[in-house]
This record gives C-alpha cells, structure tokens and sequence, in this order.
C-alpha cells in the first residue's frame, strides 16, 4: 500500500510586490512634494523677472501664500479618495470627458516640469563653471544653453532608463536630499540676512514693467492693462509656475502613514511653510541683494547661485556657497524630472486603468515589468521638449503654468461641485464654509475658485506660449485617450472578458514561503487569510487596531487545487484573485498601514494557513466568516492543520479569531 | 473571550471504546461502527438515529488528513462531558475525495456549549498532532485496547 502524502509544501509562492506598501511619515511625504514643488525657487524669480520686472519678489511670495490655499484644496481631496488626484475628483464631479480634458492639461504640466527642471539645473551647473573654471586656470568658455541642453537631455535619458528599469522613487532618497537643500537654504538665509543687515535692506518696488513678450494678446487691448486690478493678475499668473508640483501631494497620500489625514495636513503646513520660506524668501532675498542691473543679466537663469556670489563675504566663501547651492539646486531639480516621469507614468496608468488609454500603453517589460511604453512616450516627449527649448528656460517658463493652472481650476471646480453630494465621506473641509440644509457651502473654496480662474484666463491672454502648446497638446492627448477609449470599447465587445483592461500587478515567485521571512521584520505578525473581495471585514478591524511600526500584516489567500498534485499549476493570477488583491491594496492604503500580500497553492486552505503562521511566527490569525461553513467549522478545520503541522510548542500562544459584523470569535490555538 | 483548556485523551478515551476493523470497510461504515460503538455513552441523551444524523451531517464537512488520520465529530446540545471512540483500521479505507488511506479514526463528541469549544479545538489539535503515521503504525500493531490507551496517554 502506497504511503500517505504528507502536508503539501508550498510549490511556489507569489508575492504581490507592487502591494508591498510602505507607509512613510509626514516628514518624507513632504519632502517628496518640495522635490517637486520646491525646485521652482531655482527659476520662477528669474523667469518672473524677465516677465514683468522688479516687483517679481511680491508676485512669488503671493503665489506661495496662495499655495497654502491649494494645498488645502488638496487635502480635502484627499480626504474624500484615497487616489484623489486630479483625475479621480474631477471624473466624480463633472463626469469622464472633463476628466479627460483636466487630466491632459495635466500631463502638459508634467511634460513641461521635466524639461525646465533639467534645463535649469543645467544653467545652475554651466553657472558654477563659469565661476570655478576661471579660478583653476581653465580657460573654457562654457556655451551656457548648450551645456544645459546636453545636461538635461542626459538626465532625461538616464531617468528614463531608471524608470523603465521600475526603480521606484524613493522617500528616503528625497528626504536626504531635502535635508541638504534645506542646510544650505537655511545658510544662504542667514547669510543673506546677515547682508542685509550690513547693507542695508530695501523693499523691492512694487512696480509692473511687462516686456513686449509677456502681454501676449494683451497688446491688443490696451485699455484692459490700464485696469490695476488686470495687470496684478498678469504679473501673478506669470509666477504662477512656482506652484507647480501639487499634484504629487495626492499621489504621494496613499503612502502616506496612519493617521493618513493628520499626516498630510502634516505634510501640507510643511510644504507651505518651505515654499513661502524657501521659495519666497529667498526671491525676495535675492532682488534685494544683487544689484538690480546684474539680475536681468548675468544671473537671471541661476538667480540663487547670483545670491550666493553677491553677499558679504570673502570669495572664496562664497564661491564655497555657491558650489552647495548649484549641488543642493541640483539633486532638488534633478529629482523633480524624476517625480515628473514617475508622476506622469502613474496618472497614465491610472487613466489606463478605467480604459481611456489603449492597452497597448500598458504592455508590461518582459523583464522589468514597467510600463514601458508610457514611459518612453513620456520621456521622449520631455527629451523633444528640451531641444526644441534649446536651452531657453523663458520659453520653457511661458509654456509652463497653463498645465497648473487649468488642472487646478478643474480640481477645484469638481470640489465646490462634490459639496452638493453631502454623502460622500470626509474627514476634512476646506476652512469658511456656511451650512444650508445638509451641505456645507464652500465660501472658501469658491473665493479661491474665483482667483484661480481670473488668473487662468488672464495667463490665456498674456501667454501665448503656454497658451498655444497647452491647448494644442491637451487637445492632442485628449484625442488620444478619446481614440483609447473608443478601442478599448469595440475591443470589451469583441471579448467577454477582457483581462488586460484589469490592473496590473507585479507578483514576484519565490520557491518557499521560506523566502519572504526575511522581509517580516517586526516584532508582531498577523495572518489575515482573505478570499473574497467583498469580505474584507476582518482586513479592515486588523487594520484599524494593528500598530504599523510593531506589527506585520501578511495578507494570505490561499490558491485552492484540488486533489494532491499542484504542479500543473500555471502560477499565474487570476481576474478574481486580482479584484481581491487590488481590493486589499486599496484598504491599505485606506488606512496606511504596510501590509504584505501573498498568495500560495495549496490543497487545503487550512493548512495553507496554519503553515504560514507556523513559518512566520504569527500571533494571530485573523479570519473573516465563511458563508458556507460558518465561524466555528473554520476553527475546527484551523485547529486541526494547526495541531497536524506543529511540531513543538510555540513561544507565544497563537490566537485564532473569526471577524464578521459586530461579532468577533477569539480562541487560542494550542 | 479567550479561555485555554487542556482535557487528557486518557480521560475521555476507554480501552472498550477503541476498536479494530479488519479489512478495508468504507468510511460511512466505519462512522457507522464508532457510532454504534460509543453511543452505549449517550443512550440516555440522545437517539441512536439523532446522534448518526448529527455526526454524518458535520462529516460532510470534513477531511481526512494527509496523515491518514480521520477526526468525524459532533457537538451536542444534549451531553454534558466529552465523549469519544476510537477505531484502527490496519488494512485502512481509502478516501477517494482526497485520495488519502485512513487507518485510524476518532469520534469526538463535545457539548455544544460555548464554555466547552476552547477544550474542543484543543482536542481537535491534540488529535491531529498525535496521531502521526509513525503512531497509527505502531498502534495498528497492537490489537488492544488497553495498550493502545496507554499508548494514547503516553503520547499525549
């Protein structure tokens, strides 16, 4: 007679990788944004200078006030979707075709971020040598536009490189960098303050000289610019690309730790203190202290590296600080072309996903598994961008903000709009709301709405630049994701099921659960075992009670096979096991909280489960009820496997619970 | 509410109440036989018919173990204590649901009050921890009830 099989070892296990979410604090969170948001204290003085002259000091420090006001816009977003970008608000308030226009201004901002990121800190870079190279008897003269089109063409390359080969943006790499930038802000203040005080400190004028450039089609209507209340809002919507880089506070909320909304506003005040600090300072600084002649000349495209060199000092000093200046500047802009591709690359996976974009942009890497497609489009794009700017961050400047500013005015639209649906839960309002009845009018809201809209439409007079390329390329991509989605229909009426149009979701194989150990670090572990998509109650109770820091929560569902052989199994996922890991994905998220999904294949879903929390040393096991069986056969099933597959006793009890509505079953396994 | 509870086999499980099937019975044959075996301990409970119904109804539920081991069990509103069976198949019965031979199986049969499911998942898992191949093997080669208790008691 044929021996008995023994308990299945697991023939592979698959690990959701992409859902291995790790939930950073406030602090990175916020230095992810200023990666982004913040670069712009690099160029927005130079370019709004060039623009309407020296008042540009109180239109920045203006826009960074007014950023606190979207940044709140943001948060209230935030507060309602957990993915509360752009697209996500405005597709709930004003339906799928003015998402679609929104999230194509979007991505013009994101096309355009890369480019004048890379192509400043290339000017920063050719700024320095101008400097250094001198001092070590090097007499080569640095073709300032062409040097920082070579630097940001490489840049580009090698993050698109990067991002094809799926290295994820990292917060801690953001963070340190953030670090520096803000030593050497801090410094360059201080010093600056310190100038100040020697020299003697006036206020920049408060005085509009637009260049013939800058009036745009305003030209035309001579009359309008007499109206002081008109050219404010021109001065203002030229230094409005300092704003820029918003959106990546949404993106950057579903990472963001429990307590997620306490944590962004967290993020949020610290975002707005740097950038009106920061930004804002540091331009009004810096027109005070360089001699008004040499801004508008030698240092209009390195403003900051200008601060440096002109305070109060000996020379070398301040060579010394203009050296961490241009590396501070450096590191920031070169991170924000990578927030670019990155952030780009994630909205067009997100549009992607409700089938606006043709699934042949979300043809996975047979070795990396990126998007690659998107991805080269994206970079590709920025790299045409950057020649076609030949090194000129004006024209780059003028072709900015048209992409802030209308996305901005559609998020902020979709949000007055979504007031009026009461029932949608939120844990944050916008402040300077009067209750009527159920809703809570947004008085607050709808002033900044007001502001936002008088400076997108007189941005639409004046920038021509913007305005052209903007609306051309906004109407180009919308007509692509008008096409996508047109395929995409005939293509789900072709086929029942169409699979691909599902989200994509990276799944790493290991041999043995064995293989992740490693990976669960902390000193609590808690087996959630999950099956359907829409019975995540006991998931939801863990995550609402477990400590992020102290505990593991591995997320098991366990492939059924039936009889005893699992090795015809193709290890692939399936659509219902993929509606159930993006379900847990999202409550993760929902909540903050890391949680490592896995799926192995198995006989017995009990075994499966007692030999996880064997091999990980889990405390608990947490189930959901089954339907069919009912809380207590699970126990039975559970205790059983348990006591087949223990082999010893376990340095701490083991507590199985059963979760269901309002009902908890708890007992020890021994 | 938690509660950690240990009940000895040898305190629930009678050398009369183990028993030896030759040759290779089915498995509702072998339920019957426990059974009919350990109801003399609940005759004045519950009905021979009601006791069968309850315990074929929880069977269908139930798996054999890849260990060759087989736990049919019941919880009863009726009963107040613990109650148990034990039957060793040497020549086993084969499952085909999972395709597993089964040569020992034990009838469990607990109140069905909450104060007495913590001691019954601690049976379930005793169960199935003890009775190994290697122990059903060597219990198989006895053909005594007594030693095979004692065997039980040793083990557990």
């Amino acid at each position: 007679m044929p021996a008995n099989p023994q308990p299945q070892k697991f023939k592979q296990v698959l690990v959701l990788s992409t859902a291995m979410l790790s939930f950073i604090s406030f602090w990175k969170a916020a230095s992810v944004v200023l990666c982004d948001m913040g670069s712009s204290a690099f160029y927005a003085g130079g370019i709004a200078m060039n623009a309407f002259g020296p008042a540009f000091p109180w239109f920045v420090l203006a826009v960074m006030v007014f950023s606190g006001l979207m940044l709140m816009v943001y948060v209230e977003s935030c507060a309602m979707f957990v993915r509360g970008g752009v697209y996500k608000v405005v597709n709930e308030a004003m339906g799928h075709s003015m998402a679609k226009i929104s999230v194509s201004a979007l991505m013009f901002d994101y096309m355009v971020t890369g480019p004048i990121s890379s192509v400043v800190a290339g000017l920063y870079v050719s700024g320095l040598l101008y400097t250094v190279l001198p001092l070590l008897h090097i007499q080569w003269h640095v073709p300032h536009k062409l040097f920082a089109v070579l630097f940001a063409v490489t840049v580009t390359a090698y993050f698109w490189r990067e991002n094809i080969k799926g290295v994820e943006e990292s917060s801690d790499k953001n963070f340190k960098i953030m670090g520096f930038v803000t030593v050497v802000g801090a410094a360059l203040i201080l010093w600056a303050l310190a100038t100040a005080y020697a020299r003697g400190f006036k206020l920049p004028p408060f005085e509009l000289q637009f260049s013939e450039g800058a009036l745009g089609w305003m030209t035309h209507f001579p009359y309008l610019r007499t109206i002081g209340l008109v050219g404010i809002f021109m001065a203002f919507g030229h230094s409005i690309l300092a704003m820029s880089g918003l959106e990546t506070l949404a993106q950057v909320y579903r990472e963001i730790e429990d307590p997620k909304i306490k944590n962004l506003k967290k993020a949020a005040f610290l975002v707005f203190v740097f950038c009106v600090v920061f930004t804002g300072g540091l331009t009004f600084l810096a027109s005070s202290i360089i001699p008004p002649d040499l801004i508008g000349t030698k240092y209009l495209d390195n403003l900051l590296s200008g601060l440096a060199l002109e305070l109060s000092g000996p020379y070398w000093a301040r060579v010394l600080l203009q050296c961490f200046v241009v590396a501070s500047g450096s590191l920031m802009l070169v991170g924000a072309v990578n927030t670019s591709m990155v952030g780009s690359n994630g909205v067009l996976n997100r549009v992607a996903e409700d089938g606006i974009l043709h699934d042949w942009f979300r043809h996975l890497h047979k070795k990396y598994g990126t998007t690659y497609r998107m991805i080269n489009m994206v970079a590709l794009t920025q790299i045409g961008i950057i020649l076609l700017s030949g090194g000129d961050i004006y024209l780059l400047g003028e072709a900015y903000a048209f992409g802030v500013l209308w996305s901005l005015v559609f998020k902020t639209a979709s949000l007055i709009l979504l007031r009026f649906k009461p029932d949608l839960p939120r844990d944050w309002l916008f402040p300077v709301n009067v209750k009527v009845g159920k809703t809570q009018f947004p008085v607050g809201m709808a002033v900044t709405f007001v502001i936002l809209l008088t400076a997108a439409l007189v941005n639409m007079m004046t920038k021509k630049v913007a305005t052209v390329s903007g609306l051309a390329f906004t109407a180009v991509f919308f007509a692509l994701f008008q096409v996508s989605e047109h395929l995409n229909r005939k293509k789900s009426r072709l086929y029942a099921q169409d699979e691909e149009a599902e989200e994509k979701l990276n799944l790493r194989r290991e041999a043995d659960i064995s293989a992740i150990l490693p990976e669960l670090d902390k000193p609590r572990k808690i087996l959630v075992p999950v099956r359907n998509p829409n019975n995540l109650v006991h998931l939801r109770s863990v995550l609402e009670t477990a400590d992020d820091d102290t505990t593991d929560i591995i997320v098991l569902s366990a492939k059924i096979s039936k009889g005893l052989q699992l090795e015809g199994e193709s290890g692939e996922i399936m659509p219902e096991e993929r509606d159930l890991f993006t379900e847990v994905v999202l409550l993760a998220e929902k909540y903050g909280k890391t949680v490592k999904p896995v799926q192995v294949f198995s006989n017995d879903p009990f075994y499966s489960i007692a030999q996880v929390a064997l091999a990980a040393g889990a405390e608990e096991v947490v189930m959901g009820v089954s339907g069919s069986t009912g809380a207590e056969v699970q126990l039975e099933r559970l205790a059983i496997a348990w006591g087949m597959l223990k082999k010893s006793e376990t340095p701490r009890p083991v507590t199985a619970k059963v979760v269901w509505d309002g009902r908890v079953l708890s007992y020890k396994l021994s | 509410m938690i509660r950690k509870e240990e009940v000895p086999l040898g305190s629930i499980l009678r050398s009369d109440f183990v028993f030896f099937m030759e040759g290779s019975p089915a498995k509702e044959e072998v339920v019957r036989a426990l059974v009919d075996g350990l109801y003399p301990q609940v005759k004045d409970l519950i009905s021979a018919k009601a006791l069968l119904e309850k315990v074929t109804e929880v069977e269908k539920l139930n798996n054999v173990l890849p260990t060759g081991f087989y736990i049919p069990h019941a919880k009863l509103a009726e009963i107040n204590g613990f109650h148990a069976a034990l039957a060793v198949i040497p020549g086993g019965f084969f499952d085909p649901k999972s395709g597993i031979t089964v040569k020992a199986s034990f009838l469990l049969l607990t109140p069905n009050k909450p104060i007495f499911f913590q001691r019954h998942l601690n049976m379930l898992s005793k169960l199935s921890r003890l009775f190994q191949p290697a122990f059903i093997d060597s219990i198989s080669a006895m053909r005594d009830g007594a030693r095979v208790l004692a065997a039980v008691s040793k083990a557990e």
